[in-house]
C-alpha cells in the first residue's frame, strides 16, 4: 500500500515589506515552476487554501510567495502569523500566465501590475533579465513599491496615486493613456480586476490585439 | 463523472458479497456519491447522514461517503461518515470495512480471513489523512483498473483523465477531484475494444479536461490527439458501427491537431462539445478561463472548415459576478455567430469552495432569470435553423428507448440531435438504424424508418 505524503514546506523566514505586506520564503523542497505560476497553499490541517503567485526567481534555493494582510482574510492574517520553522501544505505549481520560450528574447514585453500582482513579475524579471521589458507598477503609497531595488534602472516605473515622488503621479491607466503601447509589445496584466478591465480597454483601443494580452487577476 | 464513478463502485460491493437494495431500510452498508458543484446537494447528504446514524440505534449499519467534495466538507464528514474516501481509493474499500469490524459475505472465505476483524487504528488514521489531503489523486491507477459495470448495454463512459488543473473561478472541481492525472492510453484502448466487441455504438470518453489528457505526463504518454488517433486506426480494423465522443475539453487545450483527426476517422463522432462559458473577454478574464475570444473564434473556424458537417454544443453561464449588459450582449452576439446546435445554460449560481463564493453575488436574479431566457429564444432560433436542414435528408439513428408518452422510440444522431420515431419496435433499442427526417422543432427532429435493420434476438 502507498504511503499517503503531504505537501508539506517549511517557512524559513517572513519578511516584512510595508506593517501589512510581507514575503514568506518556503523550503524549495525540488519544486521545478515555471516564472509566473501560482500556488495553492495554507496551515497544515486547514482546509482554507489560497492561490499566491510565486515571487522568488527560478533558480534560487527556496521558494517565496508575497502576501498582502487582507482585513477578515482567513489565510493570509494567519500565514503573517507563522515562524520559522513552522510547515505549509502547498499544492502546485498551477497556472499559464508564463512566457513561451521561443518569444523570451524575440519580443518586447510590458507587465502591468498593481499591488501585490507584482509578484509574478518579480519572478518572471529575475529569472530571466535579459528579456525586454518595461514594469509598470500601481500604487497608493511609495511604501507598496515592493523591492524596487531589484529592477534595474528604468525597468521599473511606479504609478503612486496618493502621494508625490514615484516615477509617476496617478494611476497606471493614465500612465498608459499617456505613453501608448504599441501593438507588437505583449502585454501581461496582473492585479485587482477593476485595473485590468480598464487596462484591457485602453491597449485595446490603442490597437494591441487580444492575443498579446494577458492577464491575471488577484482577488 | 459520477456515472461512471458509480459504474466502478458497484462492482468493489458486489465483489464483497453484498446484494444491492432498492430499500433503504433494509441496507447495511450505505453510502454516497458526493457532488459538489451545487450546495443543495451537499446538503442532501448531510441531511441524509443525519438520518442514516438516527438509524444506527437500531441496527448494524456501515457509512462511507467518497466522491467530489470540498476540504471543509471532508473535515465535517469524518465526524459523521464510518469511512470517508477519495474516490482514487475505492479499490482499498473492502479493507476499510474490514478494518471497521464489518464480516462480508466474501471476506468469510478461509483465504480471506487472516485480517478479519482486526481494527488497526494506524491504518484508520491513515485513511482520515488521505481524505483530509489535498492528494486526491494519488491511487487513480488502482481506481481505473476496476472493471465497471455499465448502467446501459450500447452506450458507456470510459474515463480517460480525472482532476483539473486550470482553476477556473467559479468551479471547485480543482479543490474536491485534485490535479489532472491521465489514464494509461493502453488501459483506455482496452477497455474501448472490449466495449465495441461487446457492440457498444456510443463511447464517451470522460475528464474533467478530456483535451489536455497526457499533458499531465511530460512526454511519458500520448497526446490527445494521438490517443483519438489509435481509437481511430482501431475503428477502421474493428468492422463495426460505432461513435466516439469526449465530453468536456477546454478551449485552451484544442488544438488543430484534436480537430484534424476527428475529420479523419469515421468512428470519432462529428459533435464537439466546445464550452464557451462567454462571449465576452473580460468575463472570461474574470472567470479565469484561459482563452479569449479570439482563440475560440479560431477553434470554431477550423472545425467549420475541416469538419463542416459537426454538430457544435456548448456552455454559458449568464449573470456571472460583475457580469455587465453590455458583455451580456457579447455573448448574445457569439450566439448568433457561431450559431450553435445545443447549448448548456446555467444561471450562474455559487459554487462553494469555489474563487467565486468569496465575491458578491452581485448580478440580480431576476436579471439572471431575464438573460437566460434570452439567451435560451436566440439558441432556439439556431437549432431549429439546423434541425430544418435535416428535414428530407436520411441520418444514422442510435435508438436509446421508447418514450413515454405516445407510440414513438427515441435515439439520437451522431451529432447528438434527438430524434423521435413513430415505432414500439423495442427490439431496435441499441442499434443504429437510418431514419429519413420529416419534421423539425428547436429542440428535436423526427422521421421515419428507411427500412428495418436486421434485428439480433432480444
Amino acid at each position: 500500500m502507498e504511503t499517503i505524503t503531504h505537501n508539506k514546506y517549511t517557512v524559513k523566514e517572513i519578511r516584512d515589506l510595508t506593517p501589512s505586506t510581507y514575503v514568506v520564503r518556503l523550503e524549495r523542497n525540488d519544486m521545478k515552476f515555471m516564472p509566473g505560476q501560482n500556488l495553492n497553499l495554507g496551515l497544515s490541517g486547514d482546509t482554507e487554501k489560497r492561490d499566491y503567485s510565486i515571487y522568488s526567481r527560478k533558480n534560487e534555493e527556496f521558494l517565496e510567495i508575497l502576501v498582502k494582510e487582507v482585513e477578515d482574510g482567513l489565510v493570509s492574517k494567519k500565514l503573517k502569523r507563522m515562524k520559522p520553522g513552522d510547515t505549509l501544505e502547498v499544492d502546485g505549481p498551477f497556472g499559464f500566465f508564463t512566457i513561451k520560450e521561443e518569444n523570451r528574447y524575440a519580443k518586447k514585453f510590458l507587465f502591468i501590475a498593481s499591488g501585490t500582482g507584482i509578484a509574478p513579475f518579480h519572478s518572471i524579471t529575475g529569472s530571466f533579465p535579459e528579456i525586454n521589458y518595461t514594469l509598470i507598477h500601481g500604487i497608493r503609497e511609495l511604501n507598496e513599491a515592493y523591492e524596487k531595488e531589484h529592477y534595474p534602472e528604468g525597468k521599473y516605473i511606479s504609478c503612486v496615486s496618493q502621494e508625490d515622488g514615484g516615477d509617476f503621479r496617478g494611476r497606471v491607466t493614465d500612465y498608459i493613456k499617456q505613453h501608448p503601447v504599441d501593438n507588437e509589445t505583449i502585454c501581461y496584466l496582473c492585479g485587482n480586476v477593476n485595473m485590468i478591465y480598464d487596462v484591457f480597454d485602453i491597449l485595446k483601443e490603442q490597437g494591441v490585439p487580444s492575443e498579446n494580452l494577458h492577464a491575471e487577476v488577484y482577488f | 463523472m459520477n456515472l461512471s464513478d458509480t459504474g466502478r463502485t458497484k462492482p468493489v460491493i458486489e465483489g464483497m458479497g453484498y446484494q444491492w437494495t432498492d430499500n433503504e431500510d433494509e441496507a447495511q452498508l450505505l453510502g454516497i456519491l458526493a457532488c459538489s458543484v451545487r450546495q443543495k446537494a451537499i446538503d442532501k447528504v448531510y441531511n441524509r447522514i443525519h438520518k442514516w446514524n438516527r438509524a444506527k440505534n437500531k441496527k448494524n449499519l456501515l457509512t462511507f461517503v467518497t466522491g467530489c467534495i470540498l476540504p471543509a466538507d471532508r473535515e465535517k464528514f469524518l465526524k459523521l461518515f464510518d469511512i470517508v474516501f477519495p474516490m482514487s481509493e475505492l479499490q482499498e474499500l473492502p479493507d476499510m470495512i474490514r478494518q471497521n469490524g464489518i464480516v462480508t459475505p466474501v471476506s468469510l472465505n478461509p483465504e480471506n480471513r487472516n485480517e478479519e476483524l482486526v481494527f488497526r487504528n494506524e491504518r484508520i488514521e491513515q485513511l482520515k489523512r488521505s481524505a483530509a489531503s489535498l492528494k486526491l489523486n494519488e491511487h487513480m491507477s488502482d481506481f481505473w483498473q476496476i472493471n465497471p459495470a455499465y448502467e446501459s448495454d450500447f452506450e458507456a463512459f470510459v474515463p480517460i483523465q480525472n482532476g483539473c488543473d486550470k482553476f477556473c473561478t467559479f468551479c471547485a472541481v480543482p479543490y474536491t477531484r485534485g490535479r489532472e492525472v491521465s489514464r494509461p492510453s493502453a488501459e483506455i484502448l482496452e477497455e474501448l475494444k472490449n466495449l465495441v466487441e461487446q457492440d457498444y455504438k456510443s463511447i464517451t470518453l470522460l475528464g474533467q479536461n478530456v483535451n489536455s489528457y497526457g499533458l499531465d505526463k511530460k512526454g511519458e504518454e500520448v497526446s490527445f490527439p494521438e490517443l483519438l488517433r489509435q481509437i481511430g486506426e482501431y475503428g477502421k480494423i474493428s468492422g463495426k458501427e460505432f461513435w466516439v465522443y469526449f465530453t468536456s475539453p477546454h478551449p485552451r487545450d484544442m488544438t488543430d491537431q484534436v480537430i484534424e483527426v476527428i475529420a479523419q476517422y469515421d468512428c470519432l463522432a462529428k459533435q464537439i462539445h466546445l464550452p464557451v462559458q462567454s462571449g465576452d473577454d473580460k468575463v472570461l478574464i474574470r472567470m479565469n478561463r484561459k482563452h479569449n475570444m479570439e482563440k475560440y473564434r479560431h477553434i470554431v473556424h477550423t472545425i467549420r472548415k475541416l469538419i463542416p458537417q459537426a454538430t457544435l454544443f456548448t456552455d454559458i453561464i449568464v449573470g456571472f459576478t460583475g457580469e455587465t449588459d453590455e458583455q451580456f450582449a457579447s455573448t448574445r452576439r457569439i450566439m448568433e455567430e457561431f450559431k450553435y446546435n445545443m447549448a448548456y445554460i446555467a444561471q450562474y449560481s455559487v459554487r462553494p469552495g469555489a474563487t467565486s463564493s468569496r465575491w458578491d453575488d452581485d448580478v440580480p436574479k431576476e436579471v439572471k432569470k431575464q438573460r437566460y431566457h434570452t439567451l435560451t429564444e436566440d439558441l432556439m432560433k439556431t437549432s431549429h435553423e439546423h434541425n430544418k436542414k435535416m428535414v428530407g435528408k436520411t441520418f444514422r439513428v442510435l435508438v436509446r428507448g421508447k418514450e413515454r408518452k405516445g407510440e414513438f422510440l427515441s435515439g439520437l444522431t451522431e451529432g447528438k440531435i434527438n430524434v423521435r420515431i413513430p415505432s414500439l419496435d423495442t427490439n431496435m433499442i441499441g442499434q443504429i438504424v437510418d431514419v429519413k427526417i420529416t419534421q423539425a422543432t428547436e429542440f428535436s427532429v423526427a422521421g421515419e424508418l428507411v427500412k428495418q435493420p436486421e434485428l439480433q434476438s432480444a
